[in-house]
């Protein structure tokens, strides 16, 4: 398990030394305790049958973070892949229509108290910086679970469309109506919260 | 592409979209003009500039693990054994 550049993995201490970080990452993706603590488990022992191919070109953490980032997108695809059985439901549950008026002439425009204040949704200290972390985390649980993959590979994992798209199966016309949705909803729950 | 006045419901997609994407010059000079007569859309525009700023904050702030989440002591036992077990099995 030792490596040429000196990166050993060393699973005997991997709870106590990366347990906590992997089971933030696990649990800001997919909004469960308890898939959150398997999906730890089992990025441990994938890591154990897979180390004969650790190369040792990345640290320990990063190595069985990237096993965990497989395994969360696993989840993703399931979810993309149960939403065709129930495309009604997920319509209802992602779509803009909480935001705008639908009746002429007004169609299209912003529904009462839906509308952005001027309310700022940034942080301006240390403390508020805190507070906006959490709440953050608070509006992605409240974001539907298709909304929230695509949302969250995009604004936290930082990854690029063509990827997004090609990991969870869907087209660039539906990432954006997706990411636009997203961000709706998020900007209308961070305003709240702050306001509140 | 049709050439007339978008409502709100547009102008907050062209809004979102053009955070990751160049507008093509109809769409880039529908959403001026509705931009210049709207002051909730031009709000919209500067809340997700900010939200985008607010996601820079997250991330590193998130990168630090000083993030609220912890592995519970119970599942923490519980992961441990089973590693141990697969080390022992070997």
């Amino acid at each position: 398990m030792a490596d040429p550049e000196g990166h050993m993995l060393e699973p005997q201490h991997w709870v106590e030394r990366y347990g906590d970080y992997l089971f933030n990452f696990a649990i800001v993706r997919v909004n469960d305790r308890e898939k959150a603590e398997d999906l730890v488990q089992e990025t441990f022992l994938a890591g154990l049958k897979a180390k004969d191919r650790f190369m040792g070109k990345s640290t320990e953490r990063t190595w069985l973070t990237s096993i965990l980032k497989r395994k969360v997108i696993d989840i993703y695809r399931k979810q993309y892949s149960s939403r065709e059985l129930s495309l009604d439901l997920y319509e209802q549950d992602v779509s803009d229509g909480d935001f705008y008026r639908s009746e002429d002439p007004f169609k299209g425009h912003w529904m009462d108290g839906k509308g952005p204040n001027s309310y700022s949704l940034l942080p301006e200290g240390e403390m508020e910086q805190e507070e906006l972390a959490r709440f953050i985390q608070l509006c992605i649980e409240g974001l539907p679970p298709q909304l929230a993959a695509a949302f969250i590979m995009k604004m936290i994992d930082e990854e690029d469309s063509d990827t997004i798209c090609k990991e969870l199966g869907i087209t660039p016309s539906n990432l954006w109506v997706m990411l636009h949705r997203a961000r709706l909803r998020m900007r209308d729950c961070l305003e709240n919260l702050w306001m509140n | 592409m049709s050439k007339r006045m978008i409502a709100c419901d547009e102008a907050s997609f062209l809004i979102s979209y053009r955070t990751d994407h160049r507008l093509g010059f109809l769409r880039w000079w529908q959403l001026k003009i509705h931009l210049i007569t709207c002051h909730l859309c031009r709000k919209y525009a500067h809340q997700i500039g900010e939200l985008n700023q607010s996601f820079e904050v997250y991330r590193h702030h998130c990168s630090h693990e000083s993030c609220e989440h912890h592995l519970s002591p119970e599942a923490g036992t519980r992961i441990g054994q089973s590693i141990s077990r697969e080390l022992n099995a070997k």
